[in-house]
Formats: C-alpha cells, structure tokens, sequence
C-alpha cells in the first residue's frame, strides 16, 4: 500500500481529467446527489435509466416549485406583529401646559386691535347689530385693556385726573364753606366783606385750579398726539396693513329646491382669477377661521426669533405648584415656548435624562400634580373659544404639537389622568418604511427636535409652500435662508395658494405622505382621566388664601380659574409591539434545506460538485480544442487517439493510459479513480 | 511444541478476520477511510479529488459548511425561547367585574371633630400665622377631649415652619423664634413655583428622637402641599390610635352613600354592596364583590344594562385640610384583586353623570425561561400581607411595609398590618416619621430591593376605562328629582339635597367582547428540530446518524489512535529495557521492521482485553493460549478490505 501523503508533494495543483467520459464517470460514482449514482449505475437497463431520470426530474421539479414558492413568500417581506409586555422602570413622558393666553405682542397690537374692530364689523353686518354688541363691548375692553403703551400714558393722564379731581374736591369744599359763610353774610352783614375777600380768595383758587385742569389736558392732548405719532411710525415701517379684500360674506346656493346659506369668503389668485370662496356651514368656523387667517398674517410680521426672554413669563405664573413623586419639581426642569394660538407653553421633563423622572411606581401620589391658572381675562375672543389649560403628553425630545393631540383642562376641576404607555417597534428595511431619528427621510426637518411623522408632515408642506407660493405658512418654521413669512402685504395672493395647496396635501395628491416614512420607534400614551371638583367648597378658603400668599395669586375668590392636574402612570407594564419577520433568513434557510434534503438528499455541497463538474467540463472543452488546433497544425498523435476509443471497453487500463499530454500524477489519479470503483461496485 | 499450534492459530486467525478498518493504523489513514465512507457530502470530495488546488477548495468548503450550520443552529437554538402572542376576541356573557366606591373624604368631619380639633385649631394658627388667612365664622371648638391633649406635644415636636432660603433660619409656629436649621435640607433649590417677592417656603423639619442633629426639613413648592402634607402627617397619626370599629363607625354608611342602585335594568340596593375598611379612603363599598359565591354578570352590553348609582356626597361634612376635592373615587377590578383606590382610582365629579364605558382584556405571560413574570406569587420572597391574589403593586406595597417593620419597629398606616405589628402612632414611636421618610426616599430611589425582587404577575386583567361626563341633573329635571330623591332619602335628613352633592355613576360593558392576549411559545421541538434538520441538510446533507458518525470517529477512533500510539511508544521504551537487561535486541528489531510503526503490524497479539485495559502483556509466556475475541472483525470495512489489494497492485505496476 502506498501512502498517499509521501508522494503528495508532486501532485499537480490541478489536475484534469483525461476525457469526457472519465469525467461523467468519475462524477457520477462520487457525487452525493441522490438517484444520480442509480441512473449512472443502471445505464445497462434502458427502463431503469428512464425511469430513474424521471424521478430525478420530477423531484427536481418539485424542488424548485417548492423553492419558488418559498422565495415569493420570502421577498414579499410578510411580518408578524408580536406584542410583549414589559414592565421595566422607565422615565415619566414629558408634559407640555399651555395657558391659552397668547400674547398681544407691541409690534402687532395695533394690527390686532383693527382687526377685532373689523370682526365685529363683520359680525354686525351678518348678524346684525345686536349680535355683535358684546363683541364691541368686549372690544373696547380689550383695546383699552391691552393697548399698553396707550394704557402706560393713559396712566399718566389719569394721574393728572386724579389732581383735576382733588383739585375739583377742594372747590367743593371751598363752595361749600363759601355756602357756611353765605349763611353767615346773612346773620352777620358784618363779615361780608371778609367773607368776599374769602370768597375772591376762593375764586382765585378756583381759576388757578380750571388753569391747571386745561394744563393737563394739553399734557393729554399731546401724549395722545404722540401715541398716534408713534404707532404711525410704527404703521409706516412695517408697511403691512389689514386687508380688507378678504371680508366674510354670506354666500346662499340653491340646494335640492331649498335655499341654503353658509358664511365664507373669497380668495383669489394673484391675478385675481381662480377665485373660491372657502365656507362654512356654521357661521362660527367661519368666523374661526377668518380670523386666524388674518392673525396669521398680523403674526408674520414678527420678526422669525421673538425675544421671548422679554415677554418672559415664568413658569410661576401658570403653574402655582408643581410635585412629581411628592418632591418638588426643580427649576431647570421646564422649557419655555410661545405659540401663536396656545400662548404660553411649558413643557416639563423635555430632555428626559434627569433622574429626578424616574417612575418607579404606578399610582396619583407618585406622578406629577399641578395647580395650573386658568386664567380667561386677556384671551383674544376670537382666537379660540375655549377656557382653561391646554395639556399635552408627548415623548421626550419631541416637539409638542397641541393643536393635533393636546387635550383640554376644565377650570375648577381636579383632573387625574392615567397613562399607559405603549411602544411600537417597526422592524425598517425591507420590511416596511421607516426611519430612526430622520435617517434618510428625503424632507429636511425644519424643528430641532427627535423626528416624528408630524414634524416631516408639516417641514414637507412647508416646503411645497415655499415652492408653490413663495412664502413660509407662519405656523410652521422657516429653513434657513431667505425665507419669509407669508402675508398678504408682501404676498397678496398666499390664502388662495394655502388652501388650494392644503386640500392637495389632505387628499393626498402631495408627495408628504409617501416622503414621511413612520418612525421606527415611537411610544404612544394612552390617556383616560377621571375629574372632581376642585378645590372644595369647605377647602376653598384656605387654598385660596394660601395661594393668594405665596403665589401672588390675585383674583376674586372664585375657583373657576385654578386647575388641578394629576398626570400618573396607570401601571408601569408597557405594551409593546414588535414587528418581526414571518420568515428569517435562518428559518428560510432552515426550509430550503429540509426541501433539498426531502427531494435530493443532497445539501450546497452537492450544488458545488455540479459547479465543479461544468468548469471542469468547460476547461476540458478548451483543452480539447486546443489540442485540435494543434493537431491541425502537426500531424496528429495517434497514440492518444487510440485509447480514446478503447475507453468505453475497459475503463480503467484506458483511463490510466489516457495522458493526453498533461501534466499529472498517475499513481494518485488512478488511486483516487480505484477507490471511486470500490465505491460503485458496493 | 506448546508454542507452535497457538501460533499456528493466531497466524490463521490473522489471516481470516483481519483487523482492518477504522482501527486504522494511523490518523490519516482514520480520515481517509472516514472521507471515503461518510454519508456527509464534501467530505468524500476532499480525497477523491484530483490536484492540491482542488482539495484544499473542498477542505475550505466543507469546513465553512460546517461553520454554517453552527452558526445557523446556534441561532436558532438563541430564537427557542421566544414567544408569539395571539389575540382572541371572542364574544360572551361577561362576568360583571368588582366596582368599589369611595367618598373622596374618608370620615364625616362633624364626626371626627372630637379627634381632629386640636390638629385643625393647629392648622388654622398655621394658616393664620403665616398667610393671614383667619377663618371667621368657624369658631374653634374649645372642647379639647382629654384623650387628645397629650397630642399637642407632638404639634410642638413636628411644627411646620417658614423657612427663608438664605439665611437657613425657620420662623417656628409656635414659639414664633427663629431657630438655626441643623442637619441636611432637603429640596433646598427646591421651588420652581416660588413667587418673587417671598423667599420664604412653608415646611417641616423631621429629625431622629435619638439623634436630634439628625434633622430633614421637608419643603414644598406650595403652601398648598406643605399644610396638606403636614396635615396628613399628624392625621394618621391620630387615626392609627383609632380602632377599626369605631373608624367604620365613623365613616359613611353603605345608606349614606348610595342613593340608588340599578344593575342590568333591575334595581339593586345595599345588600348588593360589601363594605370595605380603607385605611385612608374610609368605608368603600364593592359592588358585585364575589363575596356570596355569586358573580353577576350582564346579558348585554350598553349603559342601560350596567351598573348606575347616584351617590350622595355630603359636600358640608367635608374636611377641608385632607382633601380639596369634592366626588367619589371608584375603581373597576377583578373579584379577586385588591383595590388601589388611593393609587389608580378614578375621580368622579358632582353634579355631572359620568359615564363609564369598560373594554375588557385579559393578558397571559408565559412565564419562567421566556419571561419573568410569577403565576401566584409563592415563589418571591415578600408575604402578600393584602389578602388577596399576587400582583406588583401587592408585592411593592408588602414589602415596604416589611422594610418600614424591620427598620422602624412599626408598620405604616395607609398598608395593611403585618403579623405582630401595629401602626406607628407617636406616641408609642416618637421616632417612626423620621424613620419613613428616609424609608421612603430609599425606596424611591430603589436602595430598597423591592423593585428588584418584586415580579409581574401573569396573567391579569384589565378594564380599559372610557369616562365621559354630563350636567346632571338637567335644569328641568331637577327640582323633581332631588325632591324624589330627599323623599328617598327619608327622615333621617331634614335638609333639602343639593344637586352639588350628587353624583350620577354609570359602569358599563361598551360591547361584550372579550379580547384575550395569551403568549404561546413560538417554538417547539419538534420545529426546532426540523429545522436543525433543515440546515444540516441543506449545507452538508447531514443527519443524526451523521452527526453520531462525527462523534465516533473524530473523538472515539481518533482518540484512540492516538492512545494507541502512545501505548507503543511507551511499549517499546519498555521492551528496550528489557533488551538492555536481557539481550533480546534482534527480536525487537524484527517485529519492528515487520510494519514501521504501524501498531497493527507491531502487534503480535491481535487486540485483546488485556491491550484494551493496557495492561503489560507478559512478553515471553511459553504457555500456549487460547486466542481472545476479536472485536473488531465486527467492525465493517469493505473500502479498505479491497483497497489494499489495489494498491498492492498498484505498486507492482
């Protein structure tokens, strides 16, 4: 016996075979694919080769329409959605409150004074006089109230009323001791001289007090004067002024043989063609809306960064108390924003990273509690109609939009509200879209927050905005740039634009919906909420007084205008939901197998014997041919030509003999080609 | 002549049951047969090819293939324990579940005065002294019991203070003196809500009897909190020293509080209701509780055929330092859960008609390897002092009571008692208020272990809740209801009802699904086995038998080999010692020359028991023997049976 590994240094790297037919022979009694070796073996008897080359392609068949089922299945992508619970200690949700108060900013006040003037004009003339009077009288009240650089010099004048007034006092004083002394003249014919001087005296005061009476009224006059020079000045540099082409209107049509009538108004493109008029069935959205389309248009002419730090409210204005898990909250805790509708907004645990807002169990005493003012003085009237304390429950880093999930908080009522959390987890990729943090997401994000599907909506149609009519919807930011704010100073036909391009984006013909993909990742809190009056009518006083004391809370003893808030965790066990593929690569692979196996028994290996044998087969073919061309060129050799022939007789002696000029080992060959024999013949 | 016929024997024997096979003599003579034999694919491919290029492709493939499928059933076997969750919805006769009722004022003011004067007169002075605030036309009672005066003391231990930021000084109540605060402030950058102008915050200051420089001072953002705190502080305090019948008796009666009752649109009335002693919501009353065997249940879903119950809540007996809300508290839960009333209650508003639509759902965890979650609660660690089934919030709340026995000898008066304990009153422990509000804060910020040792239940159940809420009652209808409903109400109250004091309660099933969440283990054994199956297959068509065939020959024959190999080495250092003292060299050259170092050919006994077990044949034994058996002709090796004529055959060509 000769040891294979003595001689193994001299084997060729590669060695061919010499023929075709040793080839197929040699594949056919090693390969490992089942039935292959019996069709090879039973080459003898016609009806066995037929018919194990039938059952060879039937299975074959059923394998690969087995396959082609499960890689349809595969690439179709199906997921399962798994639902787990978890109950893990986890950080409480960040809270936004708003006060519904938006601020009467100095640059626009005026603006919104003539515009509440032109709503109640517009009220009156659609509803007559009587149904708008208390707007004027609100009005009025709001024009003085909140007019403060009016209100500041007015202050002055009244101070100066104040003097006219002593001033006026003193007189009657004087009259009436002038009225004692007349009595006395009469008693007393002798005093009247005296009683003259006093009363000259008294005249004199009294002149000296008309001088300083028509004094003041030139101070008013003039202060007066200078307000108007101001806000003049103010008028001309801003160079925007309310619209009067956009007016309410009562638009009547003809419906199924009845009259039907809705308040609405008209807008129109640039040109002025294209006109439509955008109504209401309720006199009330109409209004609504009107009125915030004009707000929208006073609003942009703010500059983009308001300094707020100026307006500054702090937080103790609108949260008189705040416990989270029976400690106080802490200062740095909040974030400050105003919004053009909900007025000032803070919103508590934004960042979400303090220890401090770790829930670590469910129940009232150990979530958030609030005494929120709910305060209704200084609301604009027409902006929105609701009171109370707007309230909203988001994730952290999230910007909070209100007016989409934000609920609202009855003034005089303790609201207790349950969360319970759930997550949802998109598995991304070919499995669906979406995105974690914005990665890829075509639409730049114009908020500098964690993405959301909200937040891509509105930057995707701030884009269109910006494209289609030139100017930025001022609710939502601008991108850096040039960009402006619309208005219809600068944009005269924006309104028509908005809404054409609005109804686009509701009825989906806008690429926003396909251009947002879903987060990845997103938390949902489920909200239910149970209320009590609050405070107290036994409790009042003192809580009233307390807050009075310490707050600075200023205001008739009514508890309409405080709120109670209990934000908590209903149970800390989160429901998640996970996306997970139907069908793994492991899995598929794992059935590919049990398939390749049930059919052929026979695995990748085998797949590679037959790539192995058709590069071995092509390579022979080149070989081949260039033997032929070489043959052509020489006389051929007729050696080899010979035993080619001979093969089929006796396959060994002839397969051994085969050289066909090269380069390999024939003791190895053959000893591989003897055990291949041994293995056929069992 | 002894010699000769044995070794005529061994000789035949050699000759007709040859040893051959897997006891190869070498280990790649083992791997070569192994290749040549195995049913694995790409094994057989490594020998029989032709080229070193070749067989090293085919050493790389099958090893890859190899590496393949470990990785694959490693993943595979890493998936078993996951879980898939399938969601039922089903539709059936509901079981009604439990609905308990508070009064959010646990006990009738009027009622308690007796207890609580000398805490409310202290309060009013707080009020008084630090907001101004004075109360006119409630008069003080100077009525003190002598069963509370020794509690004034303890108002003058625990004060609430005013403290000013800056300077760390407290205006005390009573003594109106400033004192230095000692110890550690807590919560000192404390209020966010902290008006400008006054810089000062109302708190008190707890320290340890034994070690007075032990102090906390407890602040608050509002005065609001820090009075109520307070308030509650010394409250539980008195009504610890309070035994349980008298504080039911003080509480409200089942008749006090529900006016009317209907369920499923037949009338109900008290007896329907269980009376239940909360600690700090006084008597609440279950409705449906379980407590006679029976549980209701509803034929239909709807408002009309759920529970609707006008309670009467008696605005004017309120005490207005516990609580500053007005309603009642209920809770939906299961027959066999306790009531957390004070945690998840929902409120309810007077003067409205809430209504309260229900969804119920019922979850199950698989629980150990998958999850970990407890089925009833035996197996952790903390006694379950509420009596009722396991859940979390049972577990926490345990062991804390079991943290504040343990370290401050008394139990907590809003738990339930542990065995052999009582609550902390201070008159029996001055210290326990310390005690829990450093008990507390350790628990918050889980130093405790109860976080950590407490598991989630289950299974559980729940009722998704929806609460709307309406005017009630109507303008119209009012005047005739409350006076139906004063009528209802009897002699017993000689006032006219207030709709302020009202409240209109529905609960109701909004539809009579059942949605039930059950986790089911994804995998089986028998699919993990299949698809082990399916990679072995589909990388090397490998089977157990296989896989057995591995084992065999990679650990056992090689093992052996090498064994082998070492017995003949230490076999020969042995016979050359014995050459050495003996002379008998020639011999041993022989047999070496006979078949280099093939431990077959060496051997001149065929492997016997005593080979097997290694022990040192006795060489020169000139008894003849009769020959052992020889296992291995057992052994089936045709491969190399007729190999070995071919390459004879070979080497002659």
């Amino acid at each position: 016996m000769e040891p294979p590994r003595g001689e193994a240094r001299q084997e060729g790297l590669i060695e061919f075979y010499g023929s075709f037919r040793e080839m197929f022979e040699f594949f056919c009694k090693n390969t490992t694919i089942h039935g292959t070796i019996r069709l090879v073996c039973s080459s003898s008897n016609r009806m066995k080769t037929a018919f194990w080359t039938l059952l060879l392609l039937a299975s074959f068949g059923m394998l690969y329409w087995q396959f082609g089922l499960m890689f349809r299945q595969f690439w179709a992508y199906p997921v399962v959605l798994t639902m787990s619970m978890h109950s893990e200690p986890k950080m409480f949700p960040a809270v936004t409150v708003c006060n519904l108060h938006p601020y009467r900013f100095e640059l626009v006040s005026e603006h919104l004074e003539q515009l509440d003037q032109m709503a109640a004009e517009s009220i009156t003339f659609l509803y007559g006089i009587n149904a708008s009077a208390w707007l004027f009288r609100v009005n009025a009240s709001k024009i003085h109230g909140n007019n403060r650089k009016i209100h500041g010099n007015n202050e002055k004048t009244r101070n100066k009323d104040g003097k006219i007034h002593e001033n006026d006092r003193k007189i009657h004083e004087n009259d009436r001791k002038i009225r004692i002394k007349d009595r006395k003249i009469r008693v007393n014919a002798r005093k009247i001289r005296r009683s003259d001087r006093k009363i000259q005296e008294s005249d004199r005061k009294i002149q000296e007090s008309d001088r300083k009476i028509q004094d003041s009224d030139r101070k008013i006059q003039e202060s007066d004067r200078k307000i108007h020079a101001q806000t003049l000045a103010k008028l001309n540099s801003s160079g925007f002024k309310l619209s009067h082409n956009f007016s309410l209107l009562r638009v009547s049509d003809l419906r199924a043989g009845r009259k039907h009538s809705s308040v609405g108004f008209r807008l129109c493109n640039s040109t002025g063609g294209n006109c439509f008029y955008k109504t209401f069935s309720s006199g009330m959205d109409a209004i609504l809306e009107w009125y915030r389309f004009h707000y929208m248009n006073i609003m942009s002419q703010l500059p983009a960064i308001i300094n707020i730090s100026q307006h500054e409210e702090p937080i103790e204005d609108v949260v008189y108390s705040c416990q989270y898990n029976g400690e106080p909250c802490r200062p740095s805790d909040y974030d400050h924003f105003h919004h053009p509708v909900f007025g000032s907004c803070y919103t508590l645990n934004s960042k979400g990273t303090d220890p401090f807002w770790t829930a670590t169990k469910p129940g009232i005493p150990y979530g958030l509690s609030l005494i929120l003012r709910a305060e209704q003085k200084e609301h604009i009237p027409l902006l929105s109609t609701a009171a109370g304390v707007k309230v909203m429950i988001h994730s952290h880093n999230q910007t909070p939009f209100l007016e989409h999930e934000g609920f609202h908080i009855r003034p005089g009522i303790a609201t207790t509200i349950g969360i319970q959390q759930d997550e949802v987890n998109r598995l991304g990729g070919n499995y669906g879209k979406c995105t974690t943090n914005g990665a890829g997401v075509a639409v730049e994000l114009l908020y500098n927050s964690s993405y959301t599907l909200q937040a891509c909506l509105h930057s995707c149609f701030q884009r269109w905005m910006l494209r289609e009519c030139g100017c930025g919807y001022s609710r939502y930011p601008l991108p850096a740039g040039r960009a402006r704010h619309c208005d219809y100073g600068a944009h005269p036909a924006w309104g028509h634009c908005f809404y054409q391009l609005y109804r686009r984006l509701r009825s989906h013909r806008l690429d926003c919906f396909q251009q947002c993909p879903k987060p990845c990742r997103e938390s949902l809190y489920k909200v239910s909420a149970g209320t009590a009056k609050w405070p107290s009518a036994k409790s009042q006083d003192w809580v009233l007084q307390a807050l009075r004391h310490q707050n600075g809370y200023n205001s008739s003893s009514s508890r309409k205008e405080l709120a109670k808030v209990s934000i908590f965790y209903r149970q800390l066990r989160s429901q998640a939901l996970h996306e997970a593929p139907l069908l793994s690569e492991n899995l598929l692979l794992s059935s590919m197998g049990s398939q390749w196996s049930l059919w052929f028994g026979s695995s990748v290996l085998s797949v590679l014997e037959v790539l192995e044998l058709l590069a071995d087969a092509l390579v022979l073919a080149l070989l081949c041919c260039f033997r032929r061309l070489r043959a052509t060129g020489r006389p051929p050799a007729p050696e080899s030509s010979g035993e080619r022939q001979e093969e089929p007789r006796e396959g060994q002696q002839g397969a051994q003999g085969s050289g066909m000029g090269l380069p390999r080992h024939p003791e190895l060959e053959l000893e591989g080609f003897g055990s291949s024999r041994e293995l056929g013949r069992e | 002549a002894a010699t000769a016929p044995g070794k005529k024997i061994t000789a035949r024997l050699k000759r007709t049951l040859p040893v051959r096979g897997p006891q190869a003599p070498t280990l790649s003579e083992l791997m070569r047969w192994y290749c040549l034999n195995t049913n694995t694919h790409g094994c057989r491919r490594i020998v029989v090819s032709r080229g070193r290029l070749r067989r090293l492709l085919w050493i790389l493939l099958t090893l890859s293939a190899v590496g393949l499928i470990l990785w694959q059933c490693a993943e595979l076997l890493m998936n078993y324990y996951s879980a898939s969750v399938s969601v039922t919805v089903q539709f059936q006769k509901l079981p009604f579940p439990a609905v308990t009722i508070c009064n959010i004022n646990p006990y009738k003011y009027s009622a308690m005065k007796e207890y609580l004067s000398e805490l409310d007169k202290e309060t009013k002075k707080a009020l008084e002294t630090f907001y101004g605030f004075s109360e006119g036309k409630s008069k003080v009672r100077r009525s003190v019991d002598d069963w509370n005066s020794t509690g004034s003391d303890f108002f003058q231990q625990i004060p609430l203070l005013k403290v000013e930021d800056f300077s760390r000084t407290a205006t005390d109540l009573h003594s109106g003196q400033k004192r230095k605060i000692e110890g550690s402030v807590f919560h000192k950058d404390s209020s966010i809500v902290n008006s400008g102008d006054s810089n000062d915050i109302i708190g008190f200051q707890l320290c340890d009897a034994n070690n007075s420089s032990e102090c906390a001072l407890y602040t608050f953002s509002s005065g609001v909190n820090a009075i109520q705190e307070w308030y509650k502080l010394h409250y539980m305090n008195i009504m610890a020293q309070i035994p349980l019948e008298t504080k039911e008796q003080l509480s409200y009666s089942a008749e006090d509080l529900i006016l009317t009752c209907f369920f499923d649109g037949l009338s109900c009335d008290k007896r329907h209701f269980t009376r239940f002693h909360h600690p700090l919501h006084g008597n609440c009353y279950t409705f449906n509780s379980g407590e006679n065997g029976t549980i209701l249940s509803t034929s239909t879903g709807g408002s009309e055929y759920g529970l609707q119950v006008v309670l009467y809540i008696d605005e004017a007996d309120y005490n207005p330092f516990l609580v500053t809300s007005t309603g009642a508290k209920i809770i939906v839960h299961d027959q066999n859960e306790y009531p957390f009333i004070e945690d998840i209650g929902t409120e309810i508003e007077t003067a409205a008609a809430t209504s309260i639509g229900m969804h119920f759902t019922q979850s199950r965890k698989l629980s150990k390897p998958y999850s970990d979650c407890t089925e009833t609660g035996d197996d952790i660690p903390v006694e379950n002092l509420y009596n009722k089934s396991y859940s979390l919030q049972i577990c926490l709340h345990s062991c804390f009571q079991k943290a504040m026995v343990d370290s401050c000898g008394c139990a907590q008066y809003a738990q339930p008692l542990p065995a052999g304990a009582e609550y902390c009153n201070y008159k029996k422990n001055p210290n326990w208020m310390y005690c829990y509000y450093r008990l507390h804060e350790k628990f918050v910020k889980e130093q405790l272990g109860c976080q950590q040792i407490c598991k989630d239940a289950c299974s559980f159940k729940e009722w998704a809740l929806t609460t709307s809420i309406a005017q009630w009652p109507s303008i119209v209808s009012e005047d005739w209801m409350l006076r139906v409903l004063s009528w209802d109400k009897g002699q017993k109250l000689n006032k006219k009802l207030n709709k302020t004091d009202l409240a209109n309660l529905m609960v109701f099933y909004k539809d009579l699904n059942e949605r039930f969440i059950s986790e089911n283990p994804a995998n089986t054994l028998v699919i993990l086995l299949s698809n082990f199956g399916g990679q072995l297959g589909l990388w090397m068509s490998c089977s157990v038998v296989c896989v057995i065939e591995i084992v065999e020959v990679f650990f056992i024959d090689s093992l052996s080999i090498v064994m082998r190999r070492q017995w003949q080495k230490a076999k020969k250092w042995w016979n050359g010692r014995q050459r050495r003292s003996s002379g008998k060299a020639p011999q041993a050259r022989d047999l070496e020359r006979q078949g280099h170092d093939n431990p077959v050919c060496i051997d001149e006994e065929l492997p016997t028991f005593t080979t097997a077990l290694r022990l040192p044949l006795p060489q020169d034994s000139p008894l003849p023997r009769t020959p052992p058996p020889n296992y291995s002709t057992l052994r089936l090796d045709t491969a190399f049976a007729e190999q070995l004529p071919d390459t004879l055959e070979l080497g002659q060509h």
